[in-house]
């Protein structure tokens, strides 16, 4: 495996993850009565308990209702433990509640990924969906999964939790949550504490020479919401994850000129392939288990086919073989860059009054620069070392248990290279089956999570070495990691 | 026979489902009865066998579980009764019908209890495997174990269906083989109604598929007379799930038609009111 840390001299990303922005504290006005009473998920009788705590006795907590705390809450219900969820916003989606302070979906934004593997595998997107969804049909689709698991009770919504803590030596965590509509802050304990708050919120800015000196707008994708911002100006878009990619295509459609600036060269896959969406098509492959290196083959064959030599269309030369970045999924932003809509350019070196210069000495004076450089993972209510934290991020088994307690689990560390409710339904089955494993047969849930900290490094990458980049922490080969997931949860299961 | 344990092993690896997704049907039928007051009942979705549509749960238990209070649904699976998908039946292949019911799971208001009958209870118990049900109702059940001998068997007694069966054509769904106890019009009156199946799902009942980890509570009905899944069958898949079938003499191979029916709906109303609520499973 490679050095997972980014080297801090070939990049001028010691990045300033921007505080995480809490819009609403405690102001509403108190006499609002509470729409979500704190009773509401609670059988235990909160009204007897001391003011501002509540001993949840058995039941775990789950922080977040995107799709992972979803899943995860209702694996647990199903399975018979007791469970609470608390939401800072006051609906379910998280990513997709468009709007929300922590999503990061645009007006434009459709899944990269289509249906079969994105979905729930118990909870199918309807026939009448398209293959690849807009965040409004995402948001929802969350929503009627809510609906349908009876989820909405059992979550407090309009709570922010601000601080969780082991307490009674690890045996259970006192969760506390801020009342966004009351103002009250109240402390609850549980057996165990599920952490689904994202990674995809914290905005990385790279920290570029000179960047507090221009004159004209900068913008993180995090605060990109539309094309309105777009029109009419000179745009410098950096970055090409899918975010780059999306908000360079639009910038083609509505600004001046656009120019997108990489710092390497990526390969850009088409939304369809052989005339399936494509990522079904990879599935084939890997169900075949054909090896990494013919499939590498076989990508390179369709895109030659289709778009051919990149660097015709003074595109960079991607300096990596297939596989070892996040795929890019866009069809469009060769389009527009055969079209003259996009110039291509360099790495930004620094930054001056009026624009950009670039690692290869030319200039380009710009009206806006939109930043999508991605996000960085953060956990604002818990102690870095409870993760095993080293090298700027956590350390964890499957990518999701601790060495440092068993009852502490997070959902969502993981950024596959397909679709993600798949995964998350299983990890939410594996919470599940953990929580219920160690509360009746300890033994078998500790012979699992004994694992923690030996394989705390191990990558499901089948087999690719992923470039060196912050974003690629959590990185994941879909099929390679549910394996891994069901090589777990199978270790859970009782021999009849 | 001793029967063979149950796959108690989670999948969570369908390489298939991901790469050849079911295509969508335009239309699926989705027949439907609601209790007049407000009800705590989880919902009944109904399931139809080789042939048959959700007519056949429409004309006598979907009405009348709904007067007992039960929200009650009967599903046509693609190219049967109502639902789309008619010219494509010649290439459906049953993990088409698991889609189609999961579908209509998704369209209900909670998780349900699932009445299969014949070869929807066999759809039945794969969607088992992949949804959390509120309990799993597998009437006169297509064996999981294959339906090799249940085919032996008929081509002992009506050796021209058999062959039938082997190129392709529907099993014969004559109104001796479906009914005992109705009257000779009405038994001929539903058996005309009946359509064709997929040859190729009738081909897949011969595949010994293993059964899944069912963690919902089962309820398996049988009649030793059925003239299409023999009794050995029923019990058999009964033991794969660690319970004993409810036995009812006299009937014919369609208990929601068949005289008698209201006393097999009865025991399947009974098994369902006594279910734990969703999200209290047992601990094991
Ligand atoms: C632009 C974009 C497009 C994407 N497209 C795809 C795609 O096509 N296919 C795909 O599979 N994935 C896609 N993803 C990945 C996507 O992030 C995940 O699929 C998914 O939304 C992650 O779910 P989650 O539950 O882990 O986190 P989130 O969806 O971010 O949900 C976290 C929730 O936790 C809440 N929360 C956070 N902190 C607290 C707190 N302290 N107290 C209370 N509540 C809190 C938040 O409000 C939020 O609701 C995309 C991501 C982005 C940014
Ligand atoms: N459904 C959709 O349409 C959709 C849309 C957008 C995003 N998404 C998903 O959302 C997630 C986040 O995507 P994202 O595009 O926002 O972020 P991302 O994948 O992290 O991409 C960040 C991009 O910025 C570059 N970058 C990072 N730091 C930089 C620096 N200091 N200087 C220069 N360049 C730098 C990265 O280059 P490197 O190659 O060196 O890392 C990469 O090209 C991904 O999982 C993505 O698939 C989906």
């Amino acid at each position: 495996m490679t050095g997972m840390a980014e080297t801090p001299s070939t990049e001028p990303d010691a990045t300033t993850s921007a505080p995480a922005r809490r819009r609403r504290t405690a102001a509403s006005p108190a006499a609002v009565p509470t729409a979500v009473a704190p009773t509401a998920a609670g059988q235990s009788p909160e009204a007897a308990a001391a003011p501002g705590f509540v001993d949840r006795g058995g039941a775990w907590c789950v922080v977040g209702a995107g799709p992972h705390g979803l899943s995860a809450l209702k694996a647990l219900l199903q399975n018979g433990i007791e469970a609470d969820g608390f939401e800072r916003e006051s609906d379910v989606g998280g990513n997709w509640n468009f709007g929300a302070e922590n999503s990061r979906v645009y007006e434009s934004t459709h899944l990269i990924s289509s249906k079969p593997f994105t979905q729930f595998p118990d909870f199918p997107m309807p026939d009448s969906y398209p293959d690849y969804p807009s965040h409004r049909q995402v948001k929802e689709y969350f929503g009627r999964y809510a609906d349908h698991f009876g989820l909405r009770d059992r979550i407090r919504f309009s709570h922010d939790v601000i601080r969780a803590a082991p307490v009674d030596d690890g045996h259970a965590w006192d969760v506390t949550s801020l009342d966004l509509v009351t103002g009250a802050e109240t402390t609850y304990r549980y057996a165990g504490l599920v952490v689904a708050n994202g990674h995809n919120w914290s905005p990385k800015i790279p920290a570029y020479p000179g960047l507090e000196t221009f004159r004209g707008e900068v913008l993180h994708s995090a605060d990109y919401k539309g094309a309105d911002v777009l029109r009419g100006k000179r745009v410098l878009v950096v970055g090409a994850g899918n975010t780059g990619c999306d908000v360079a295509v639009e910038s083609a459609q509505h600004a001046a000129h656009t120019w997108h600036s990489t710092r390497r060269g990526y390969y850009y896959n088409p939304k369809y392939a052989l005339g399936r969406p494509s990522d079904q098509v990879a599935d084939r492959l890997l169900a075949l288990r054909i090896p990494l290196g013919i499939r590498r083959a076989l990508f390179g064959a369709t895109l030659k086919a289709t778009v051919g030599d990149l660097t015709r269309y003074g595109l960079k030369r991607p300096d990596h073989k297939f596989f070892e970045t996040h795929p890019i999924v866009n069809q469009q932003l060769v389009y527009y860059v055969g079209h003259g809509d996009i110039t291509p350019v360099d790495d930004v070196d620094h930054v001056d009054e009026t624009g950009v210069v670039l690692t290869d000495g030319t200039r380009v004076d710009v009206d806006l620069l939109v930043l999508c450089t991605g996000y960085l993972v953060r956990f604002p209510f818990l102690e870095p070392e409870w993760l095993n934290w080293r090298d700027d991020h956590p350390h964890l088994f499957l990518q999701m248990f601790t060495p440092s307690y068993d009852n502490l689990v997070v959902s969502g560390l993981i950024q596959p290279d397909s679709g993600q409710w798949t995964l998350a339904h299983w990890q939410g089955v594996l919470v599940a089956r953990v929580a219920e494993a160690l509360r009746v047969r300890p033994a078998q849930a500790r012979a699992l999570l004994a694992r923690s900290a030996a394989e705390a490094d191990r990558r499901y990458s089948a087999g690719a070495d992923y470039k060196d980049s912050t974003r690629h922490y959590y990185e994941v080969a879909h099929q390679d990691y549910l394996r891994a997931l069901q090589d777990a949860i199978r270790a859970l299961e009782v021999s009849p | 026979m001793s029967p063979k344990p149950l796959r108690r092993k989670t999948v969570a690896m369908r390489p298939w489902d991901w790469s050849f997704p079911s295509p969508p049907v335009a239309h699926r039928e989705v027949l439907s009865a609601r209790p007049t007051g407000p009800t705590a009942r989880p919902p009944l979705l109904m399931v139809h066998g080789v042939a048959h549509g959700a007519w056949c749960f429409e004309e006598h238990w979907v009405p009348t579980a709904a007067e007992r209070g039960w929200p009650a649904y009967a599903v046509s699976l693609r190219g049967h009764g109502g639902s789309g998908g008619a010219r494509h039946l010649r290439r459906t292949l049953t993990r088409d019908y698991v889609h189609d019911v999961l579908q209509a799971i998704t369209e209900l208001p909670e998780p349900p209890v699932l009445i299969g009958h014949s070869l929807g209870a066999l759809v039945a118990q794969l969607v088992a495997e992949r949804y959390p049900l509120r309990g799993l109702v597998l009437l006169t059940p297509a064996p999981m174990h294959s339906a090799l001998g249940a085919l032996a068997a008929i081509a002992r007694d009506r050796p021209t269906d058999f062959l039938g069966a082997v190129v392709g054509r529907t099993l014969s769904m004559e109104p001796d083989i479906l009914f005992e106890g109705l009257d000779a019009a009405t038994a001929r009156e539903y058996s005309d109604r009946t359509g064709t199946e997929s040859p190729f799902v009738q081909w897949e009942l011969l595949l010994r598929r293993r059964v899944g980890p069912v963690r919902c509570p089962v309820l398996v009905v049988g009649v030793p007379g059925d003239r299409l899944v023999r009794p050995a069958d029923v019990r058999r898949t009964a033991a794969a799930y660690g319970v004993e079938p409810v036995w009812f003499p006299g009937m014919g191979h369609d208990v929601m038609l068949d005289t008698g029916w209201d006393r097999v709906l009865d025991t399947v109303l009974e098994f369902a009111a006594d279910l734990p609520a969703w999200g209290s499973a047992p601990l094991r």
